[in-house]
């Protein structure tokens, strides 16, 4: 799976293009694993390009949670196709404390700037 | 009349389990979001049977049939596996998952949510997971966004 990577100032954003399913959510998972471990707290995936989504996607992104909120961090998803929100609605993980779902990408800094 | 897919057990071929669930989806003239939900739900059945039953071996093989029969689609995976009782499961709470930062445990949880029927048949030396959907002529209300 391609996965596309832009650091701004507080935080950085991946852009997976494609499937993410059992078998490509690993390479996800190992770099998000590298920017956390980096220090960075605050992580915007953009999901405009993220074509399927399924359990094992969802189960990188909910993973950080907890270690980001400790961190006062955030995570942001934004731009997901209908059909990919779905699969976060079905399971509520829309409204987890911690886990932003937004259709615009962050335009600065905003989205991170205050604590969740 | 059934549509048989057999693949090995890596997960590399779970892309061609969704394509084949997709074109036998739009043969039944199911239209979206249930497609994508039921194709969802097969694609979580036949992962757990790769990686959990099978540690994705790449020998073993699982066998995918679709059908409809009246206003329910099914979906069969024949697997030579130990078994799992998917059809007992008791899902996670999703915040207890978040909260031991886990990765697994929402797969079956999926398809609890969007299957009506689950039910798993033991033969001689396999199992079957069938998986059943009522198709109505209305679409499917979407979940509610939060605000």
């Amino acid at each position: 799976m391609e996965i596309k990577e832009q650091r701004h100032e507080t935080y950085v954003t991946l852009i997976p293009v494609g499937d993410l399913d059992a078998n490509s959510s690993v390479e996800l998972d190992e770099r998000i694993h590298a920017i956390v471990e980096s220090g960075c707290s605050n992580i915007h995936v953009d999901g405009r390009e993220i074509r399927y989504i399924s359990s094992a996607g969802l189960g990188v992104f909910i993973s950080y949670l907890e270690e980001l909120a400790l961190r006062g961090g955030r995570f942001v998803v934004s731009g997901l196709a209908d059909n990919v929100r779905d699969v976060f609605q079905i399971l509520g993980l829309d409204k987890l404390d911690h886990l932003v779902l937004t259709d615009a990408a962050p335009q600065d800094d905003q989205l991170f700037a205050a604590k969740p | 009349m059934k549509a048989y897919l057999q693949v090995r057990c890596s997960k590399s071929q779970l892309a061609a389990i969704r394509d084949f669930a997709r074109e036998q989806l739009a043969q039944m003239q199911v239209g979206e979001p249930v497609s994508h939900q039921i194709v969802l739900a097969i694609d979580e059945a036949c992962a757990n049977c790769m990686i959990h039953q099978h540690q994705c071996d790449g020998y073993s093989v699982l066998e995918v049939s679709m059908y409809r029969k009246g206003d329910v689609v099914y979906a069969e995976i024949r697997d030579s596996g130990q078994g799992f009782p998917i059809d007992r499961y008791q899902p996670e709470d999703v915040h207890h998952i978040v909260q031991r930062r886990g990765k697994g445990g929402l797969g079956i949880n999926l398809i609890h949510h969007i299957m009506d029927e689950i039910q798993v048949e033991q033969g001689e030396d396999y199992y079957v997971y069938k998986l059943g959907k009522r198709i109505t002529d209305d679409p499917a209300p979407r979940p509610s966004t939060a605000p």
